[in-house]
């Protein structure tokens, strides 16, 4: 038996019967299972339904008894029927489409919440693709029937609809090339014969705004009264509107000239009228609602010259003028793709649209109420515009976050060593402390003690290093001015103290000597010094690491203690005494071969008129300078070179 | 010519009884007539804010002008002239009368004039240290009022108490019985703490009543008085001396030294300063004749003389 062929026609009225049925029972069982039952193929089935369904709708539309329910009941039904699989996608679109091309605005009003409330659907998989382009071209063509300014919220709502189906990225829904609203003109009265001045006073009143109050109110009849208006402000204001219509005019010179000169002007006013009165504005508020009934909202600008002292005080109204300037002055500086090239502002116009912006935002702040919060928010929505020019400027790139796909499971890596690694038990058995540096001091030395204790860490200098500049700034024959000498520096000094309390055992001799100050309590050390280190022995100077300086201060004291020689005694009081007597007034030739300063001479001179006490004073002085070199043969070599040989023997002799 | 545009200082103002015309007066002696009609039409132009008619009515600068129903009067030089506004608007000027009062040594300049429209009579007071009184119908100055010890800045008058009212250089306000001539009351404003200003001085250069109330200021802080109980109540913080104020609904307009017309409130409180052409202000006026013409004006020491048609922005300019 050959397959059954199909019979458009009956199955289109075995359709029709069943969809009618359907509704009535407001089920859609019945459908799928006449479906099933007749034969043919899917595709041939499917497309039967769809134009069986549109036959329903037709017949329904003609009859014009249906409410919009059943229309929006069949247009359920065929949703079920996609979901079931037995319907093209498209057919609820194209229902719609016919529906709302039949239909009267204010049913269509109706036939469109049903649209809104199911965008979920529209959205949704399987309608989405097939439907998207029919929702957009009924929508459209809703659009073009409705009035802007008589059905403002119905065309709100299919913008908003469509904003809602159509993602970020969907470009039939962007103004991509920030084209303008070209028709947007605001009417005033350009000619003096329109003027609203001559007319009769029977003219009606325009909606209640014509309440006169404020400060040319009149306490007259309310029997329309003209008012002296300020017409230059009045025609000046109102064309600046074209401006805002339409701002590639700005680019061209003479028309920027004029808008300059307007927008001072009218910005100057703003800054002089200050809002300040609440009260004012909010009884205005009050009596607009009084006399309209609801909150009228207005699309385009009140324009009559009566009006503009009123509107001059509304804080809301300068707000819009406000924010029109700048939404201007954004686009005259944005970087618009679709700019022409010679849409470029020069320096001037640049610098008086930044200045004219500080000014605006002033006077947005000033505006009550929350003034400042007003115009942060303004400020946050023109940023967040510029992040959508640069957007579409870029082809409105997607912003649906890809999926990065993963190529190969990767061995999860340690980010962290294990914890025997960096305690000390790993294979490098050392201690990782986290950080580079501390790992390395770590490991050089664990016992802070032990560590200051290595050689390395003595700091401490050894004597003739330390005195070795001193010890030849004292050198008579270098020269060196007492104001330079490093003994002078009284950190040097003090560092110098530490030292020779740390080294040195002069340090620990007591004297008789009184020093006048530091730097010559050092000059003698320094002397002394000079004496114990010499440097023309090398030898002595290179020991071991284990000897130290130390060691050099008690070799000294060794010396001078141990050495059997007489020579190297001391000089006793007595023996001083004993050569006094015998120097006598010749005690200043033996001053100079011992070195005595001429301000030490004077001194000796001074304290004593007994050239005997005088030659002892010498020797005193002397030997408070020597110390321990104040040895009998010094003094016998001194006393021979100033050709006092027999007292030099004497000495030596005893 | 330029020069003389320059220098020119507007001191007195008065709006015809129409209210269709405004009468200035300068520091030249001269009078000049703007057409308020013409400056306030829609298709005005630069030329309809020149004067309709400019003519020397004094030989000293016009320190006062006052309108009554139908008569423009002048004062300038010591001497007061009556001019009809009807002839003036068909530009034909000269003079109804010219009159002088008593002088008894030189001739002083007269500051300031005021109607007591009781019994029709002319206050003036200038230079000479009094307040004349002339009879408007009879044309006789019929009182003298002798007290103050430096000269008369302004004069202002109590209609139903029939009180005439004067501030002077010697830092007083004098109230004065206007049937007797007697000085009733004398206010040392200068006096009073929360007014003085010695940095500037004691005088009293301007004053003006409504029923209780007085406003008065000058050297001292412009400052509102309680007739009744002749004590301070408000003390207005501008900076500079006031020269004219008015009391306009519930609002005190106040100018005087300094580029603004200042909006004040009753309890003491600016509530605006709104910025005029003259560097400096010396006369304020408000059309009260007309209501199509119903502008304030204010000049001062300019040749411009400023126009408010709302009064929280200058419109535009009157120029001589």
């Amino acid at each position: 038996m050959s397959p059954s062929v199909f019979n458009f026609v009956d199955a289109k009225d075995k359709f029709t019967a069943s969809a009618i049925h359907a509704l009535a029972a407001k089920n859609g069982k019945q459908l799928v299972n006449a479906f099933n039952q007749i034969p043919g193929n899917e595709t041939e089935k499917k497309t039967t339904l769809d134009q069986a369904l549109r036959g329903v709708l037709g017949d329904q539309i003609v009859e014009q008894k249906a409410s919009c329910d059943e229309y929006l009941s069949l247009i359920y039904l065929s949703i079920d029927a996609v979901t079931e699989g037995i319907c093209s996608a498209t057919t609820p679109f194209l229902l719609l489409g016919d529906v709302l091309d039949c239909l009267p605005l204010d049913q269509c009003d109706k036939i469109f919440s049903f649209v809104e409330e199911n965008v979920s659907t529209w959205k949704s998989n399987s309608f989405y693709t097939a439907g998207k382009n029919y929702l957009l071209r009924m929508c459209n063509d809703l659009l073009r029937r409705l009035s802007k300014s008589q059905n403002t919220v119905f065309c709100g709502r299919i913008q908003l609809f469509l904003a809602r189906l159509f993602p970020l990225s969907e470009k039939s829904g962007l103004n991509l090339q920030s084209q303008f609203n070209l028709d947007n003109i605001t009417v005033f009265n350009k000619n003096e014969q329109e003027s609203t001045l001559g007319q009769k006073h029977t003219e009606e009143k325009e909606e209640g705004m014509e309440v006169e109050e404020g400060e040319m109110g009149e306490d007259d009849a309310p029997a329309p009264c003209s008012i002296p208006i300020d017409y230059n402000l009045y025609r000046k204001f109102w064309t600046l509107q074209d401006y805002f219509r339409n701002p590639v005019q700005c680019y061209d010179k003479f028309s920027w000239m004029t808008f300059l000169k307007y927008s001072d002007e009218t910005l100057a006013v703003f800054k002089s009228y200050k809002l300040d009165d609440m009260q004012a504005s909010k009884r205005k508020l009050e009596e607009l609602r009084a006399t309209g009934g609801e909150h009228v909202y207005f699309a385009k600008f009140l324009t009559s010259e009566k009006l503009m002292d009123l509107q001059l005080s509304d804080s809301n109204f300068r707000r819009h003028i406000l924010l029109q300037y700048l939404i201007l002055f954004q686009y005259l500086k944005g970087q618009v793709k679709f700019k022409s090239s010679n849409s470029v502002l020069n320096d001037d116009q640049t610098t008086w649209i930044e200045e004219t912006t500080k000014l605006v935002y002033q006077l947005l702040r000033e505006i009550p109420p929350d003034g400042d919060k007003f115009a942060t928010m303004v400020e946050h929505i023109l940023n967040t515009e510029d992040n959508w020019n640069s957007w579409k400027n870029e082809g409105c790139p997607s912003f649906v976050k890809e999926r990065t796909v993963d190529d190969k499971p990767k061995r999860p890596t340690r980010k962290r060593q294990a914890p025997e690694d960096f305690l000390g038990k790993g294979p490098d058995r050392k201690l990782f402390m986290g950080n580079d540096e501390l790992t390395r001091l770590w490991n050089l030395n664990q016992d802070n003690m032990e560590a200051c204790k290595s050689d390395s860490r003595e700091f401490m200098p050894s004597l003739d290093e330390f005195f070795a500049e001193a010890i030849e700034q004292a050198d008579p024959a270098n020269m060196v001015e007492d104001e330079y000498k490093v003994v002078r520096n009284p950190n040097y000094g003090w560092r110098a103290l530490r030292l020779l309390s740390r080294r040195s055992p002069h340090f620990f001799q007591p004297t008789n000597q009184k020093f006048k100050s530091l730097a010559d309590y050092l000059d003698s050390m320094v002397s002394k010094l000079a004496k114990e280190l010499p440097k023309d022995i090398p030898s002595e100077e290179i020991k071991t690491g284990e000897e130290d300086d130390d060691d050099n201060g008690d070799n000294l004291l060794k010396d001078s203690n141990d050495s059997p020689s007489i020579q190297s005694k001391m000089v006793t009081n007595q023996q001083m005494d004993d050569m006094a007597a015998k120097l006598g007034a010749q005690w200043k030739t033996l001053a100079s071969h011992l070195e005595m300063k001429a301000a030490e001479l004077r001194e000796i001179e001074t304290d004593s008129e007994d050239v005997d006490m005088q030659a002892k004073l010498l020797l005193v002085a002397w030997q408070d300078r020597e110390g321990t070199q104040a040895t009998v043969d010094n003094l016998v070599t001194a006393l021979n070179a100033a050709g006092f040989s027999q007292i030099a023997d004497s000495l030596s002799e005893a | 010519t330029v020069t003389s545009l320059l220098h020119m200082s507007v001191f007195s103002q008065s709006f015809s009884p129409c209210g269709r015309f405004l009468a200035a007066g300068n520091n030249y002696g001269e009078i000049a007539l703007f057409s308020l009609s013409a400056a306030l039409s829609p298709d005005a132009t630069a030329q309809s804010q020149k004067p309709v008619l400019t003519f020397t009515a004094h030989e000293g600068p016009v320190f006062s002008l006052l309108s009554t129903d139908c008569h423009l009067l002048s004062a300038g030089n010591g001497e007061i002239s009556a001019w009809s506004w009807t002839e003036l608007i068909k530009k034909n000027v000269k003079p109804l009368w010219t009159k002088r009062p008593n002088y008894n040594l030189e001739i002083p300049e007269i500051n300031s004039m005021v109607m007591n429209p009781r019994d029709n009579s002319l206050i003036v007071g200038g230079g000479d240290n009094n307040v004349h009184v002339l009879d408007l119908e009879r044309g006789v100055f019929k009182l003298v009022l002798q007290g103050h010890s430096d000269y008369v800045h302004c004069v202002s008058v109590r209609e139903r108490e029939a009180e005439i009212l004067s501030g002077g250089e010697d830092g007083a306000v004098r109230i004065w019985d206007s049937r007797t001539g007697q000085s009733v009351h004398c206010i040392e404003v200068y006096k009073y703490e929360s007014c003085a200003r010695p940095q500037y001085g004691k005088w009293i250069s301007c004053l003006t009543t409504d029923s209780d109330w007085m406003l008065c200021g000058g050297g001292p802080s412009m400052s509102l008085w309680h007739l009744r109980s002749l004590s301070p109540t408000s003390v207005f913080p501008l900076t500079g001396c006031q020269r004219q104020a008015a009391f306009h609904q519930d609002m005190i307009l106040a100018v005087g030294e300094g580029p603004f017309l200042s909006h004040c409130l009753l309890g003491g409180e600016v509530k605006a300063q709104i910025p005029c052409t003259p560097q400096s202000l010396n006369t304020l006026q408000l059309n009260t004749n007309s209501t199509e013409h119903r502008v304030l004006t204010a000049g001062g020491s300019s040749d411009h003389i400023d126009v408010f048609t709302n009064l929280s922005y200058r419109a535009f300019s009157l120029r001589f």
